[in-house]
């Protein structure tokens, strides 16, 4: 089990984590996904005590990751974005090497580096050097070393990134594998990825938490999004400001465009059911814009993603 | 510890770099050897050893540059600093390795005494010392490398500015009788290491009220001493440059004398520069 309370972490004056908190019990599978530069890689360098919190604690299995650090770092196991090999070693050499530093006892050693090789399908690779090997067969090399000294909670960062598609997919049956055993945190910018193979999803932008859930959750949530492109003889602002005010309604967009008509996109938080497209056509006559057309769109899980993880950059802006 | 300790040993001699390095030392010291004590005849092992410090200006810059410069680069300190091992014996693996390293052709260099015995009477314990004395000196070197390797990613500046530090303390008895001068000086070094007291309690607090009163109540007792004792700053002034002269202690050795003060002195150097690397690498969690 792992705890993150109240996370904040700060570069100078940059934040680039702020106030973070979740919790992922053991045998559960949680992924941050979030574009690139929301704070993922940060998130799990202070998970894994790589860097130090500016605010707030990190729990693992009960120890505080500062304050009891070889406790919580031997139930760690960490893949850093680029794995952490040294060129110059054999696999089998290396994955040695690791396991002494991770204080695995000198009898089991032997027995866990094979079994750590066999669990991420590298053991053909032990006598070669990591030099050789192909970016697939660092990263499960990288792994491997994760897995050494059996640790209760997994920290994988981006771990499919640069691999081919059966690659891919071999990966991601593997990392549902740990899932059973460990806690397993892992980062991606992959929506489908990230639905696919975690039982808990948080979703960051600039550092904060936007969303939280299971995949089925955000799912249901977010799907239920609709979207309107209307077109209307009016004033773009007229217009907006009309549909702004429904219930339900939680974005709009106007731009206008030639001969006195203006474009709307209107996002709708729950469906659009017909009562609410009647409830916009409605406010809009109402406000004197005339509607000359009107479709309704559902919106997919990626466009929401977008759509969360796009929305307070835009308010930063305004600030 | 161990773990880390045996990963930089076989990586020295799993390339060229390690073999390398004692194959030179090895040479320059054999050189030495064979003009002084065996073409000249002199029976002191010691200045062959003297001799042959500026040889560690070099080994010991390339010895020490990859050492934690190199972890910080290909990103593998995430996986030593995620470890279940501590700073301390991080560091300590990664020095004594290192240490190892250097004591392979200094214990080769330690055949020479015994093969001059064979033709003619040596003093061995003298000879023996002096080696003792050479060895603590790398051993303080190696210490002032690892620090620099820490503070940079790229090696090739960790080296380059290990070199330098090392090469200025080399330098320094010249230096110090080009100081050797009015206490207006000294007090003008003093005034500006006063200020970096200062300069260094005000961000360590965080707070500009302190260290202004650390810098104001130095310079208070600077201009008293200046203005009582003048002769006290001056010789404080030559002290202070005399401490970091590295290679100076070492002298005593080569006369015959076993300085107990020149081993604490190299001991502490090794001890103050490990913690600084230890320190080194704790700060860079929160920075």
């Amino acid at each position: 089990m792992i705890q993150a309370e109240h996370l904040t972490r700060r570069y100078g004056a940059r934040v680039a984590v702020e106030d973070l908190s979740f919790t992922v019990p053991t045998g559960q599978i949680c992924g941050l996904l979030g574009p690139n530069g929301a704070g993922k890689t940060t998130t799990l360098n202070v998970l894994t005590g790589y860097l130090a919190a500016s605010e707030g604690r990190v729990i693992v299995s009960g120890h505080d990751i500062l304050e009891e650090p070889m406790a919580a770092r031997r139930q760690l196991g960490y893949l850093p974005e680029q794995p952490p090999l040294y060129p110059e070693m054999t696999v089998e050499e290396y994955l040695r090497f690791v396991a002494e530093l991770r204080r695995v006892p000198r009898a089991e050693r032997s027995a866990q580096v094979r079994r750590a090789m066999n669990r991420v399908a590298a053991a053909d690779m032990a006598r070669r050097l990591i030099r050789n090997l192909s970016k697939g067969y660092r990263q499960r090399v990288g792994l491997a070393a994760a897995l050494l000294g059996d640790p209760e909670v997994l920290i994988l960062d981006e771990p499919t990134v640069g691999l081919d598609p059966a690659q891919m997919i071999e990966f991601r049956t593997l990392i549902r594998q740990l899932g059973r055993k460990h806690t397993v945190i892992l980062s991606s910018h992959i929506l489908s990825e990230v639905s696919a193979v975690c039982d808990q999803v948080l979703i960051l932008s600039r550092g904060r938490l936007m969303a939280q859930g299971t995949p089925d959750q955000l799912a249901d949530r977010l799907a239920g999004r609709a979207r309107l492109q209307i077109l209307v003889l009016g004033q773009a602002d007229t217009a907006a400001a009309a549909v702004k005010a429904l219930e339900g309604v939680c974005e709009v967009k106007a731009d206008p465009e030639s001969e006195g008509r203006a474009r709307l996109t209107v996002t709708l938080d729950a469906g659009a059911a017909p009562q609410q497209q009647a409830a916009v056509s409605l406010a809009l006559a109402a406000a004197g814009c005339a509607v000359l057309r009107l479709e309704a769109e559902a919106m997919s899980l990626e466009e929401v993603f977008l759509q969360l993880t796009e929305t307070p950059q835009e308010g930063d802006q305004e600030e | 510890m161990s773990a880390i300790f045996k990963r930089e040993w076989k990586c020295m001699f799993s390339g060229m770099l390690g073999y390398a390095l004692c194959a030179a030392y090895v040479l320059v010291g054999g050189l030495y050897f064979w003009v002084y004590n065996l073409l000249n005849l002199y029976p002191d092992f010691g200045y062959t050893l003297y001799g042959t410090t500026f040889a560690m200006l070099v080994f010991i810059p390339i010895l020490t540059m990859r050492s934690l410069a190199e972890e910080r680069r290909s990103h593998t300190d995430q996986l030593l600093l995620t470890a279940p091992v501590g700073v301390p014996s991080l560091v300590a693996g990664k020095y004594l390795a290192m240490a190892a390293v250097f004591t392979v052709p200094v214990a080769i260099l330690g055949l020479c005494p015994l093969v001059m015995r064979l033709y003619g009477t040596v003093s061995l314990p003298k000879a023996y010392g002096a080696l003792l004395g050479y060895w603590l000196l790398g051993c303080a070197g190696i210490a002032i490398g690892l620090f620099f390797s820490g503070l940079t990613d790229s090696p090739i500046i960790a080296a380059l500015s290990t070199f330098g530090v090392l090469l200025l303390s080399y330098l320094m008895p010249g230096i110090q009788s080009l100081f050797a001068v009015g206490s207006l000086l000294a007090l003008g070094v003093f005034g500006l290491l006063a200020a970096l007291a200062g300069l260094l309690a005000g961000i360590r607090s965080r707070s500009l009220m302190l260290g202004m009163l650390v810098f104001l109540a130095l310079c208070a007792a600077l201009l008293a001493l200046y203005a009582l004792r003048s002769a006290t700053l001056t010789s404080a002034f030559t002290a202070l440059l005399g401490a970091l002269g590295l290679f100076t202690p070492f002298e005593n050795f080569i006369y015959g004398i076993f300085s107990i003060p020149a081993v604490i002195y190299y001991l502490s150097i090794t001890a103050l520069f490990l913690f600084l690397a230890g320190q080194g690498l704790e700060k860079r969690r929160w920075s």
